[in-house]
């Protein structure tokens, strides 16, 4: 069963679906939102692999992206300082810089598109493309596929380590200590120390 | 062809998708009648005066909320949920959706869950929802990784990841048998992705109803259903992947499909309030140091066995 003009109108709609919530990603002003609009845009793309019988491909899009832009709006909103990202903020910055980048990047990818020749080889009937993909990825190219997971993780773990070191209100061994009422001055609403006081008697003034 | 294609899975994944929910909540009524002695409506018709009384109930406004969001979100959990369904194999041949990498599909219906529940808290723009829609959050990506394991680990000895050959492979033993631990662990994974009993992180009483605290009337009504479809839809799944699917003497497939999907749903219905509600911070400690291995120790199960 095959229904070429479906596949083009679906391929159509979700090419357009995929750039209207990119550009949304740009236009909103919360970090959430931005996210969010940035996992249609990923969603609809993976539809278009599925079109392309992608069929693991497109499917991993969905859960790979998620995850990864669920996790990337709660990063943003615990280190951007935007507590529940609904208050409004500004999403671009360097504007010409911005400009440029988009139109250098805009004009080389549609020279691409209308200059390179495309191989035109229909898929062979018996292709079983989730098998060839897995005997793809552990197969002759496991060692390459292999390092660079590990070599990822280890960033991401880093990272984490790194960033979440000295936390928004100091070092993140020392404890929670909220910031002062002045610059530089005492930690705002912690109770003071009687040392000569002494056993376990805690109470807030 | 398009019959057997189109007509009769849709059939049943409509069916599914309307009765279920319906039945689970005359399910929970028993379940709350055999646990202690409640006297109100009779369970058959509690479901229903309470569906009627939500959706002619006002629907409550909060303030600046990102309005498209908190409106849309009941909506795409219930899409999810008829998505989860549609991947069911109600026998070799009637299935609604049927793709080689349906299980995999399954794993993206579950991250994508997490996104709308957040966002159902979220978008409402008030305190105790949001303080829900973070603690799902938390407990979603504890839970996805231990549905992950356990999903590879049902591929393994079927060397697809379509849901049709995971069910044929188990002709000779169910994976409930094969793999012990599996089951449990899914049904954990069951009861957290629609946040009921030991894992009501999101929409408990503590916080006054969590992520749907100020959600009211149709689409209140909405959301409680859709949670309701989203544990249906996961029934299904379980039944395909752990209790044999349509295999089953006598009886046409489809049928043994509801009937086991029936038993789980009573299952988990009786499981979320035999169970005291978690605290947070110790049910993540849970899921990643106690559930999380467990599910290595699955999958390892799984591989040695497929190797034997």
């Amino acid at each position: 069963m095959n229904f070429p003009l479906a596949v083009d109108i679906a391929f159509i709609l979700l090419a357009l679906f995929a750039v209207y919530t990119g550009w949304r990603v740009f236009r909103t002003d919360s970090m959430v939102r931005a996210s969010f609009f940035l996992l249609l845009s990923f969603i609809a793309v993976g539809a278009i692999m599925l079109l392309l019988s992608a069929m693991y491909l497109g499917v991993a899009m969905f859960f790979m992206m998620g995850v990864e832009m669920m996790v990337m709006a709660l990063f943003m909103v615990m280190f951007m300082m935007n507590p529940a990202g609904l208050n409004p903020m500004m999403m671009v910055h360097q504007h010409r810089l911005a400009i440029g980048a988009g139109i250098a990047s805009f004009v080389i990818v549609a020279a691409m598109a209308l200059l390179a020749r495309f191989p035109h080889r229909p898929l062979p009937a018996d292709l079983q493309a989730v098998p060839s993909l897995g005997n793809e990825l552990l197969g002759e190219s496991m060692l390459i596929f292999e390092s660079v997971g590990v070599v990822l993780l280890a960033t991401m773990i880093g990272v984490v380590v790194l960033s979440s070191q000295r936390g928004r209100y100091g070092n993140a061994g020392e404890g929670s200590m909220p910031p002062g009422l002045e610059p530089g001055g005492e930690p705002a609403g912690m109770p003071a120390k009687d040392d000569e006081e002494g056993g376990g008697h805690h109470h807030c003034h | 062809m398009i019959l057997d294609q189109l007509v009769w899975p849709l059939t049943w994944v409509l069916a599914a998708l309307v009765l279920g929910p319906y039945l689970l909540a005359v399910l929970d009524g028993l379940v709350a009648r055999s646990l202690g002695p409640t006297r109100g409506p009779g369970i058959w018709l509690a479901p229903l005066s309470r569906g009627a009384w939500w959706l002619i109930q006002h629907t409550n406004v909060t303030e600046a909320p990102d309005g498209r969001a908190w409106r849309l979100a009941p909506a795409l959990y219930l899409a999810l949920a008829a998505g989860g369904l549609a991947l069911v194999p109600w026998s070799r041949t009637w299935v609604a959706t049927d793709i080689a990498t349906s299980l995999v599909l399954w794993g993206s219906i579950e991250a994508l869950a997490t996104v709308v529940i957040f966002l159902q808290g979220w978008s409402a723009n008030t305190h105790l929802t949001l303080v829900g829609a973070y603690r799902y959050v938390a407990l979603g990506l504890s839970y996805i990784l231990i549905s992950m394991f356990v999903l590879i680990g049902v591929a393994l000895p079927a060397e697809s990841l379509a849901l049709t050959q995971v069910i044929t492979s188990q002709q000779e033993l169910w994976n409930v048998l094969r793999q012990p631990l599996g089951l449990p662990l899914f049904l954990i994974v069951g009861l957290a992705i629609t946040f009921r009993g030991p894992f009501n992180l999101a929409d408990s009483t503590d916080l006054a109803g969590g992520t749907s605290a100020d959600v009211s009337g149709a689409q209140r009504l909405v959301w409680e259903f859709a949670r309701s479809a989203m544990l249906v839809a996961f029934s299904g799944i379980a039944t395909t992947a752990f209790l044999g699917g349509w295999l089953g003497p006598w009886l046409p497939g489809p049928l043994w499909v509801a009937f086991k999907m029936l038993a789980v749903l009573a299952l988990l219905a009786w499981l979320g309030p035999a169970f005291a509600r978690i605290t947070p911070e110790r049910c993540v400690s849970l899921m990643w140091v106690v559930l999380l291995p467990l599910a290595f120790v699955d999958l390892i199960w799984a591989g040695v066995e497929a190797l034997l």
